[in-house]
């Protein structure tokens, strides 16, 4: 009976406990939480009502986003562009992530270097650097007037200067992802396939390869959205003609003072950007792409 | 050695063009040309002397050391209430933590625009603080939560039951082994705001203006030459940090 009596008081007492760590654990997650709520849910709440309520209440914004050819092309033309970016990042990517994460010593010291320094430097420097490089007075047309190609073609402004100036931009990220998924694959894999009579070739495409598909998706996948919502090299680099979605948000908002209707071109762009992500939390689990 | 080729060229793609900014910055020319018909130091000069380009960069160091307190502020207690605590509904407190991260900048940009717009709070420097603020829980979050879950919580059970009570503790043994990660965190939180564009762009107005808010205005409306010598000052400031960073990665590396 007495231990009974011990095992009701030690069960209340646990409980009491328990509930009391339940407060500390909110008391230190409110601040966050209430913050965030008010000073980023509300806001993004705000777009979503504004995306049918400006300027009055209807649906139309969308319908015009999907029916009006020069909207739908832009989604398309954003969606296709940020395949292209994702797949360029991809090819260029990954032998530089293979020999960052399979060479010891000095080579991948170097090339982790580069590829953190590129990382760090934001955005508007690199956009920049590429104004000029593909500008009318810069070296790549300095090149064809060396070369007697005659005058250089105009690169700037258009669909591929902007596709490239992504491409540099988030190459950092991709190779970064990859390294990480690579990093962790044990060399004793490859040894193994090797005395097993795997040449280098089979070796790489029969147990690295499929071993570094996570890094493969992971980094595709974080470039891909980050292309969706790419804002200043698309306006920068890119030109009216071929507009991505941000591009499309600016002008509404620069030029015509459209909230309303950009509001409803952000929403889709949230939209298409939360379905990816659900469809890799679905079959991969979102916590392995921020870990 | 195929590999080890394409990896350089990479690379080289990666560099090249980020260094190209460095002879620009010296250049006579006054717009865009490469390689420049001169040299000299006089937008140096102009970078150092003229209000229009040191007002950006001072508003962008306090915007950012406004955000990263605010941030630190909201994460610290956050990520021990995360990480030290089961309770219901923690995927969804997950969720609402990262949702910075998953909404696209642009998005985000346009939200504050609307909601700081109503508030007054476009164009200040308040604004830009709290809409960076926000938008950097996430990558702080991620390392310090990273920081406390590799914590040895035996290390807090023995300074307790040696007599130290839970605020001892948590000063003198919890804190010294975080402090690494918390730093970590924090010069995160700091460059995310340093170096993000779109929001600025947006809600910065004409009282707010950081850096790469006058970097992006310059190039889409007057391509002064001084953006160059900007970018030249900011490369250097990554190269130096980045070399700091894998000489202190380096010594712990030989030291464990």
């Amino acid at each position: 009976m007495a231990g009974e009596l011990s095992g009701a008081a030690l069960r209340r007492e646990t409980a009491v406990r328990g509930a009391s760590r339940h407060a500390t654990a909110w008391l230190l997650l409110a601040p966050s939480c209430l913050a965030l709520v008010l000073l980023f849910v509300v806001p993004i709440a705000y777009v979503l009502l504004l995306s049918v309520t400006d300027p009055r209440l209807s649906v139309a914004h969308y319908q015009r986003i999907f029916t009006v050819p020069v909207y739908t092309r832009v989604m398309v033309n954003t969606f296709v562009t940020s395949l292209i970016v994702t797949a360029l990042c991809l090819v260029i990517g990954y032998p530089l992530a293979y020999v960052m994460a399979r060479r010891a010593g000095w080579v991948s010291t170097l090339l982790l270097t580069v590829v953190a320094m590129s990382f760090w430097t934001g955005f508007l420097v690199r956009t920049y650097a590429w104004l000029v490089i593909l500008g009318s007075k810069g070296p790549v047309a300095a090149a064809y007037g060396a070369l007697g190609l005659g005058p250089a073609p105009q690169l700037l402004f258009s669909t591929f200067s902007s596709t490239l100036g992504m491409t540099h931009i988030l190459l950092p990220y991709m190779v970064l992802a990859l390294y990480a998924a690579m990093k962790k694959i044990d060399a004793n894999h490859l040894k193994a396939a090797a005395s097993l009579g795997a040449r280098p070739a089979a070796a790489f495409r029969e147990v690295f390869l499929p071993l570094s598909l996570p890094g493969v998706v992971n980094g595709s996948l974080l470039v891909f959205v980050t292309c969706l919502g790419f804002f200043v090299t698309p306006v920068l680099l890119g030109t009216p003609r071929d507009m991505m979605i941000s591009q499309l948000i600016n002008q509404q908002i620069e030029e015509l003072l459209a909230f309303g209707f950009a509001s409803a071109v952000a929403v889709v762009l949230l939209i298409a950007t939360c379905a990816v992500l659900a469809i890799y939390n679905h079959y991969a689990g979102l916590d392995r792409l921020w870990g | 050695m195929l590999p080890v080729i394409l990896a350089v060229l990479g690379a080289l793609f990666l560099l090249a063009p980020i260094l190209v900014v460095v002879p620009m910055s010296f250049s006579t020319a006054i717009s865009f040309a490469f390689p420049p018909p001169g040299y000299w130091l006089g937008y140096y000069a102009k970078y150092f002397t003229s209000e229009e380009w040191l007002e950006p960069t001072l508003n962008s160091l306090v915007i950012a050391f406004g955000a990263m307190t605010l941030t630190m502020l909201l994460v610290v207690p956050a990520a021990f209430g995360y990480v030290r605590y089961r309770f219901r509904g923690k995927t969804l407190v997950n969720l609402l933590i990262m949702a910075p991260l998953i909404v696209p900048h642009v998005v985000s940009a346009l939200a504050y625009y609307g909601f700081l717009g109503r508030a007054k709070l476009t164009g200040t420097l308040l604004g830009v603080m709290v809409a960076h603020g926000m938008l950097a829980v996430p990558v702080a979050f991620l390392v310090i939560s990273a920081t406390l879950k590799g914590f040895d919580q035996n290390l807090e059970r023995a300074a307790m039951s040696s007599g130290a009570g839970p605020f001892r503790t948590f000063v003198h043994v919890t804190l010294p082994v975080l402090r690494p990660g918390m730093l970590v965190g924090a010069l995160f939180a700091f460059l995310s705001s340093f170096n993000e564009a779109v929001v600025s762009i947006f809600i910065g107005g004409r009282g707010a203006v950081t850096l790469p808010k006058k970097m992006y205005e310059s190039i889409r409306l007057e391509s002064d030459p001084v953006i160059a010598v900007v970018s030249t000052l900011l490369v250097s400031a990554v190269v130096l940090g980045v070399l700091i960073a894998m000489s202190l990665r380096r010594r712990s590396t030989h030291a464990a």
